[in-house]
């Protein structure tokens, strides 16, 4: 398994240098004040949901996947290979995003608290987690060509849907008032959510790859 | 003298394709050649030994072990060359060592740097500078340095020139000198499994048409050139397969002992694997 997600970092390489620059840029268009700092963690899911993509779209296009099979690891280390590799690359995105954001604070050019920008670190990361625990199974029973599309529609619905939401709070809509207790272990429960949700995708994963045929 | 593979009544039915109780055995020491024409079953059959797909029936055990129930143990001793090179484009040679050296237990760095200097491929190159043939000899090479008991090779000599394949097929017949080793290989150049294999299975529509050591294959079959009077008179149980042209007509003969003393005044060739193959074919035509 090691060496899957060996190989799936070596293809990749130039991608995950690419999106560096491009945090990189923004997080110049951050100090400038062209973007809010937390655009840079909307990279992070960015990252984290196309990078996986990727990783099975060169797999499918060599037809990696009859050789895997091939070898001794079994096709639940093919999968659990892959699933490692997408929570690697989310926290890569995650780590390189936190220590810019430390960076803009520590010189005072943050628009918002430490506490706040890693906050919004941590659930990004979640959120991405959740991305993944719905996109995976489809990218692995359907290969990259199609599954492509149904993550480019849960990004889109997903950040489209934020943005709308908070476009209508600040026009004044008001959401119904959540318990105390709610808004308190929210966060942890959404972490909770994302985990069982990644866990679960994992366990259907691994149903759908066995019974595929190479 | 211990069996590396025993197929025993594999079936798998694709609806428009079914192979269909397909038996054989490859002994130790030994290189088996799997023969058919295109969409006989071959690549199914070897499909069916890696777990690629899942058969509907039959059995099918390495080294004694059966393949499903210990896949992993199984796999560890099986070093695999499919039809076309699976690696990544933008690998270097070394890097595909790195990654299998994690996937195989037994895998030997030193040796795939012995067959990758010796096959002429270039360390720092990647996959989608090498030909095809270089991309063969690539993966023959990681097939090799798996320290395999048994190599499955599937179509891994198509397309390349004979310069190459003789080299290859030396290789292997150097592998199969440790009667622990054997090897299992499809191809339609049947030439190149008359010079190495030691065993033919040849597949036909799905099933085996025939399965049996080469030497005795090739001296019990003949091919029994005559005219057309000369072949009305002859048993059709005693042809597989027949051939007929303006010039005259080829018949495959079961038992060309036995043909000639009931026939003495027709000839009986000795017979080649392609006639085999081109004469059972067209028994089916007919």
């Amino acid at each position: 398994m090691k060496g899957l997600i060996y190989k799936d970092f070596v293809m990749l390489r130039k991608q995950l240098t690419t999106y560096l620059v491009f945090l990189i840029v923004y997080g110049g268009f951050c100090i400038a004040g062209v973007f809010p700092t937390s655009i840079l963690v909307a990279l992070v899911a960015a990252v984290g949901l196309t990078v996986p993509l990727s990783s099975v779209a060169t797999d499918d296009a060599t037809h990696w996947d009859r050789y895997a099979v091939s070898t001794p690891v079994s096709r639940r280390g093919i999968v659990a290979g892959k699933y490692l590799f997408a929570v690697l690359v989310i926290l890569l995105g995650a780590v390189v995003t936190a220590v810019l954001m430390l960076l803009f604070w520590s010189f005072g050019m943050a628009d918002a608290s430490l506490e706040e920008l890693l906050s919004m670190v941590a659930a990004c990361i979640f959120l991405t987690l959740l991305l993944n625990a719905v996109t995976l199974p489809f990218l692995l029973k359907y290969g990259a060509e199609k599954a492509r599309m149904i993550s480019m529609v849960l990004f889109v619905s997903i950040f489209g849907g934020s943005i709308l939401v908070g476009g209508l709070i600040s026009r004044g809509l008001e959401l119904p008032r959540f318990p105390d207790w709610v808004l308190l272990s929210g966060p942890i429960l959404l972490a909770v959510f994302c985990v069982a949700a990644y866990l679960v995708s994992y366990l259907i994963s691994l149903d759908i790859y066995r019974k595929k045929e190479f | 003298m211990n069996n590396a593979l025993e197929v025993s009544h594999l079936t798998k039915d694709y609806g428009s394709f079914k192979l269909d109780d397909v038996s054989f055995t490859v002994p130790g020491g030994t290189i088996m050649g799997l023969i058919g024409e295109n969409g006989a079953g071959k690549s199914t059959t070897i499909k069916c030994i890696l777990n690629l797909i899942h058969r509907d029936g039959g059995t099918i055990t390495v080294f004694g072990r059966d393949n499903r129930e210990e896949e992993r143990e199984v796999k560890e001793q099986i070093g695999v060359v499919l039809d076309e090179c699976l690696f990544h484009d933008l690998l270097q040679p070394r890097q595909i060592g790195k990654i299998l050296s994690s996937l195989y237990p037994n895998w030997d760095n030193k040796l795939f740097e012995h067959y990758r200097k010796k096959f002429g491929l270039t360390e720092n190159k990647t996959v989608k500078e090498f030909s095809r043939g270089m991309k063969m000899k690539l993966a023959i090479a990681a097939a090799f340095a798996t320290r395999p008991r048994l190599l499955i090779l599937d179509e891994a000599t198509s397309g390349l020139d004979p310069v190459v394949r003789d080299e290859i097929l030396d290789e292997f017949l150097e592998f199969i000198q440790d009667e622990n080793h054997a090897i299992l290989i499809s191809s339609h150049i049947t030439s190149d499994l008359e010079k190495a294999a030691d065993y033919i299975t040849y597949l036909h529509k799905g099933k085996v048409a025939l399965t049996g050591a080469k030497d005795e294959l090739l001296d019990t079959y003949g091919k029994l050139v005559c005219s057309r009077a000369d072949l009305e008179q002859v048993e059709p149980a005693l042809l597989v397969g027949v051939r007929t042209s303006q010039f005259g007509c080829e018949a495959l003969v079961k038992d060309r002992h036995a043909f000639t003393r009931r026939y003495p005044a027709l000839t009986v060739d000795p017979v080649t694997l392609e006639d085999i193959m081109v004469l059972t074919g067209k028994g089916d035509a007919r």
